[in-house]
């Protein structure tokens, strides 16, 4: 767990989300694929903690099972103090709906509701919120709470409460999905490359959005994505290839995180980077142990 | 293989869970269809050989050339002839041996005291003929009658009364005669003819007991010597046969006995279960154009692409119209044999269940091959049509755009021409209400569901708005989403919900017309019956042998006893067409019933006058003081004199003969019901019991007060109605299979959207109760819409027959049966929805939001 608490330095010791030992592996025999080779990463709260990787590295399969979409084979992940693999499916369920917030890169709204309804849909499936006596469109004002009031005006959206998402653009789209993801007060929100299918300046507000919601309110997020400019977002960018953890950069820029993606490219490890930010994570295993030194390197 | 068949072929075995709704409903239609046909046929070749066995013996039969039949009746009233007759065609060269046939009407009584049959089957009772060759019954145990009071009966009536030989029982004849069993008898090597029950009585018992005077028979049986065929022996015959008696082959018999089986009741019976089957291929069409335009709708940017790529309107519309080609080719050919299977467990399973179902081997005829196939793939490639030629309208920009499944199906025109449709139904229909013509009204009935069928679209959106509304309140966002998705597609839901529509305004339909009958006969009953007891025995159709004509007589001596009228019944000939008579002491008549308006005096008919309802007096164009002429079976023409016009003829009767004018004509004397009114102060039960004394000794029949009697009188609707019920439950069962079907596709459909909600916090039984609220609120559509519609139909024949015909109907909505009508259809759509939402709730949700 040293790599673990070394990543909170910046803020507080508080973890929102963390995986320990992680392992997937999908199929069996011959075909298996180790996804997750391993891996111990801490997300700490208040943090905007971006994942990357090539594709195939395994960051989108950390993410669910951090989130509590998918289980690990073997290890541990942990959403603030509660250890996912000993809750079953319904436990893990009210989990997600309470605790963890969800943006992906696309389909993130229920077509038949609202903008309002799908931004108080994890509290009305909890029969929170506009509470049950008040279903449908009759609550579709979704001012009752100023939480989620602030939210509407931060992500720009109030005009278009009442109107359905086939209505609305992509980007207003994946801004009413932040919303939702934010609406709870979840410990975290995970992002599965929000931005993937906006164009830059759509994917931009979006990114914007997120990032005021750690700095301004306090929040957690998490993104995976592929897009440099995009992990330039984060406080802090966390590299994965082939399952394992090889990198660490804080203060991302979009240009260092774009090098550090073509060392990976050149098959060569990280280790020409001589800006990186690296602190590997990956210390149970040798072959990575050892070629990110364990002891900090200056940011 | 060209293109198109091969898309099809792949696209199947991709998707074969898709289809097997589609399989399933017209597997089950098809299997219904070809069960009922390849029964038929069985039956009647069965009957055939049953008959020929029994009366190879019997060359010929001499008998009354001609026959009364009443209106609503199958079988004729024929006049017996002489006995003495025998004695002449004995004699006759070429005749080997010549038996008097004497029958009756006899009911016999089982060892717990009560009757044996009658409820349909006639209950028969006839002269023992000791030549073996001659009697259509064996003898399969004990011996023949030799002395008055001893009887043979058919096997199956003894075994159903659990009667042995050396019991002694009681016959009603319908007089009650004591009677020792003493022989076991079969009918064709089966136990009975049918459900027919057979006594075997002595020749002077028979003569005693079935005719009106001794020394008739009903015919006279005839075996040819050697060497001499049928034919000639008949035309040996003829010339020695008096004038209106005719002699026929055996062979000519045997088919009328046939025909009275398998020309009548079998061929309603078929009937009657191919209307059901059609209803339920018509619910299956529904069902199966919904899967595929369902299946086309998903499959939108595929067949775009097929169109970019270059492929054909045509090509893609033959591969969709291919693919439910072999489905209604599969599937047609598994309901065909499924059908052979039903008849063939029916065949094993009568018996079991005390219907001798005559032995013999399946009769399999290359129609009710063809018709059930021929109809499985019609069906299935008729409802396909449209969604396959929507198919090949696919644009092929569409395989550039998002899929939007959603069609609207609440159309401006739509609209229009449903509510015209609905106009001209409601036009058609009350014009047919007016008139009266049944036709009309029929018409207007087709039309109507044509309009509910077209308007379905336009009405889901409200009618679900308005169902799901307390879900909203209720189930919170769940219930809200499950309406939601309900209101999605509306041409959809509405397609879904028609099938069960259908099948429930069938339901409803017979439910009404069912109350509205008993409703009619209580109030016939009420309102015509002015006495306070009624004595009747409880059968129906052909069986039962009625009352004791000394029954009457008996209870009017009771001191308790104002009147006690008896009812027989007769039968003549009225300017060429056969007319009931109803044959009784009109004076009493009077007394009990009411009569409405009486023109003229009931008094006074004697012997040459008789009494007629104001309807047939406007008919014959007869009034008081006329005459007019009866022909009666023996031949004989009389002429009467009107001496009554009366108003109401529902229990009465249309035409009313004293007994001495009907006692020259008449064949076994008995009563259909005596009705008696107690004298001023007589406490009801008190005079019940005095009845029910007098009643004990006459073979105990039943003592009913008026509402009693009404209410037995309507226990042949409710036998009616079960079996309707149970015939339409296959409708229903396809129409779930539809819902079910719809549903498991939706699921399928919106499997992103189902991973989505799962991710955000949507548990497992909140996933299933929204597919199954989705699935109830469509399946609460069709049964409104099915309610409505089966209840205005309902009131529509009610009120045609009502014009149609000479009693007055009543209308009823049954208070109790229509909520369970309604809550059937819930609990249906309940049921149907089980499945979709258990799949819906096993995604998994990564896979989910993963999926493309």
């Amino acid at each position: 767990m040293n790599a673990a608490s070394s990543a909170t330095t910046t803020r507080g010791t508080r973890t929102a989300a963390r995986v320990a030992g992680a392992v997937k592996v999908y199929g069996a025999g011959d075909t298996a694929v180790r996804a997750l080779d391993g891996i111990d990463v801490t997300f700490p709260a208040g943090r905007f903690t971006a994942i990357m990787g090539p594709s195939g590295s395994g960051k989108s399969t950390l993410m669910h099972c951090a989130a509590g979409l998918d289980t690990l084979t073997s290890g541990a992940a942990f959403i603030g103090d509660t250890e996912l693999g000993t809750l079953d499916d319904r436990r893990l369920t009210l989990l997600r709906r309470d605790r963890v917030g969800f943006v992906f890169q696309v389909f993130n709204l229920v077509p038949t509701l609202t903008v309002a309804e799908n931004i108080t849909l994890p509290m009305d499936l909890a029969g929170r919120g506009r509470g049950r006596g008040r279903g449908g469109e009759g609550g579709s004002d979704g001012s009752s709470d100023p939480w989620i009031d602030a939210l509407v005006d931060v992500v720009g959206l109030r005009d278009r409460l009442r109107h359905r998402p086939a209505e609305l653009s992509g980007g207003q789209q994946q801004r009413v999905a932040v919303a939702r993801a934010f609406a709870g007060r979840p410990d975290v929100v995970f992002a599965d490359e929000p931005t993937g299918n906006l164009d830059s300046r759509s994917g931009e507000e979006v990114l914007n959005l997120l990032g005021r919601a750690v700095r301004q309110m306090d929040r957690t997020v998490v993104m995976v994505t592929h897009d440099p400019v995009a992990a330039a977002h984060a406080d802090e960018v966390v590299f994965l290839a082939d399952g394992r953890l090889v990198d660490h950069m804080e203060s991302p820029t979009a240009d260092r995180v774009l090098d550090r993606l073509k060392a990976f490219d050149n098959g060569s490890d990280a280790r020409s980077d001589g800006r990186r930010d690296s602190r590997s994570a990956g210390g149970s295993d040798g072959r990575f142990g050892s070629g990110f030194g364990s002891e900090g390197v200056m940011p | 293989m060209n293109a198109s068949v091969r898309i099809s072929v792949s696209s199947l075995r991709a998707h074969k869970r898709r289809f097997a709704g589609t399989f399933l409903a017209v597997l089950l239609g098809v299997a219904f269809l070809a069960g009922t046909l390849v029964m038929g046929d069985t039956l009647r070749a069965s009957f055939d050989t049953m008959f020929g066995d029994a009366t190879s013996g019997t060359d010929a039969v001499v008998r009354s050339a001609d026959t009364i039949t009443t209106p609503g009746e199958s079988q004729g009233v024929r006049a017996p002839v002489g006995a003495g007759l025998v004695a002449v065609v004995g004699k006759t060269p070429g005749v080997a041996a010549a038996a008097p046939d004497i029958q009756g009407a006899a009911q016999l009584v089982g060892a717990d005291g009560e009757p044996i049959g009658g409820q349909g089957p006639p209950t028969l009772a006839g002269n023992w003929i000791d030549d073996p060759e001659l009697n259509a019954y064996r003898l399969a145990e004990g011996r023949a009658p030799a002395k008055s009071g001893e009887v043979v009966v058919n096997r199956g009536a003894a075994e159903q009364g659990d009667l042995r030989i050396g019991d002694t029982t009681t016959l009603r004849t319908p007089d009650p005669v004591e009677v020792t069993i003493v022989g076991l008898a079969t009918f064709g090597g089966e136990d009975g003819m049918a459900q027919v029950t057979f006594t075997g009585m002595t020749r002077p018992d028979a003569e005693k007991y079935l005719t009106a005077k001794p020394g008739e028979a009903a015919s006279i049986l005839v075996r040819a010597g050697p060497g001499i065929d049928q034919r000639e022996l008949v035309d040996a015959l003829t010339p020695v046969l008096p004038e209106g008696v005719e002699a026929i082959t055996g062979q000519e018999l045997a088919e009328e006995n046939t025909e009275m089986i398998s020309g009548q009741f079998l061929t309603l019976f078929t009937t009657f279960l191919l209307v059901f089957s059609g209803v339920a291929l018509l619910v299956a069409t529904f069902s199966i154009h919904n899967t595929f335009a369902i299946v086309v709708a998903q499959r939108t940017r595929e067949n775009a692409l097929l169109r970019a790529l270059g492929a054909s309107r045509r090509q893609v519309t033959a591969s969709t119209l291919v693919e439910a080609g072999v489905v209604a080719v599969v599937a047609s050919a598994a309901g065909l044999a499924a059908g052979i299977g039903i008849a063939a467990g029916l065949q094993a399973l009568f018996p079991a269940i005390g219907f001798p179902f005559p032995e013999g081997d399946l009769v399999i005829s290359a129609l009710s091959m063809v018709l059930p196939l021929a109809v499985g793939v019609v069906v299935c490639l008729g409802s396909a049509l449209l969604p396959a030629v929507r198919a090949g309208r696919t644009a092929p920009l569409a395989a550039l755009r998002e899929t939007s499944v959603d069609r609207s199906g609440a159309s401006r025109a739509r609209a229009v021409v449903g509510t015209g449709l609905a106009a001209l139904a409601v036009a058609v229909t009350l014009t047919g209400v007016v008139s009266p013509s049944l036709w009309l009204a029929g018409g207007g009935a087709v039309l109507a569901l044509a309009a509910f069928v077209v308007l379905g679209p336009v009405a889901a959106t409200t009618a679900v708005r308005v169902l799901g509304a307390p879900l909203d309140r209720l189930r919170g966002v769940t219930g809200a989403l499950a309406a939601r998705n309900a209101l999605r597609s509306p041409r959809r839901t509405a397609a879904t919900a028609s099938a069960l529509m259908i099948g429930v305004a069938v339901v409803s339909l017979f439910t009404v017309f069912g109350a509205s009958l008993k409703a009619t006969m209580d109030q016939t009953v009420s309102r015509s019956f002015a006495g306070d007891v009624v004595v009747s025995t409880p059968s129906f159709g052909a069986g039962g042998s009625g009352l004791s004509p000394a029954l009457a007589g008996a209870v009017a001596d009771r001191p308790e006893v104002d009147t006690a009228v008896g009812l027989g019944r007769g039968v003549a000939e009225v300017d060429g067409s056969g007319r009931a008579l109803t044959v009784t002491d009109p004076v009493g008549l009077e007394r009990t019933f009411d009569l409405g308006d009486v023109r003229g005096s009931m008094r006074a008919l004697g012997a040459d006058g008789i009494a007629v309802t104001e309807q047939e007096a406007d008919k014959q164009d007869l009034e008081v003081g006329d005459t007019t002429r009866l022909a009666f079976t023996d031949g004989t023409t009389e002429t009467f004199t009107v001496r009554a016009v009366y108003g109401r003829s529902e229990l009465a009767g249309e035409y009313v003969i004293t007994r001495e004018a009907w006692a020259p004509h008449r064949t076994q004397d008995s009563d259909t019901v005596v009705a008696v009114s107690f004298k001023d102060g007589v406490d009801a039960s008190e005079g019940r019991a005095a009845v029910e004394k007098v009643a004990r000794a006459y073979g105990n029949p039943e003592v009913q007060t008026r509402d009693e009697y009404a209410r037995s009188s309507a226990g042949a609707i409710d036998m009616m109605l079960t079996l309707v019920y149970a015939l339409l439950a296959l409708a229903v069962l396809i129409a779930l299979l539809g819902i079910t079907n719809t549903l498991t596709l939706a699921v399928h459909e919106r499997t992103r959207e189902l991973g989505l909600l799962r991710a955000v916090g949507q548990t497992r039984s909140q996933v299933r109760a929204m597919v199954r609220w989705e699935s109830v609120l469509v399946a609460a559509f069709g049964t409104v819409g099915g309610l409505a519609l089966g209840g205005f139909l309902g009131w529509v024949l009610v009120k045609a027959s009502d014009g149609a015909s000479n009693s007055a109907f009543a209308f009823a909505l049954p208070p109790a049966q229509l909520p369970v009508v309604a809550g059937v259809g819930l609990a249906a759509g309940l049921f149907a929805g089980l499945r979709p939402a258990g799949r819906a709730a096993r995604l998994n949700v990564l896979k989910a939001i993963a999926t493309e």
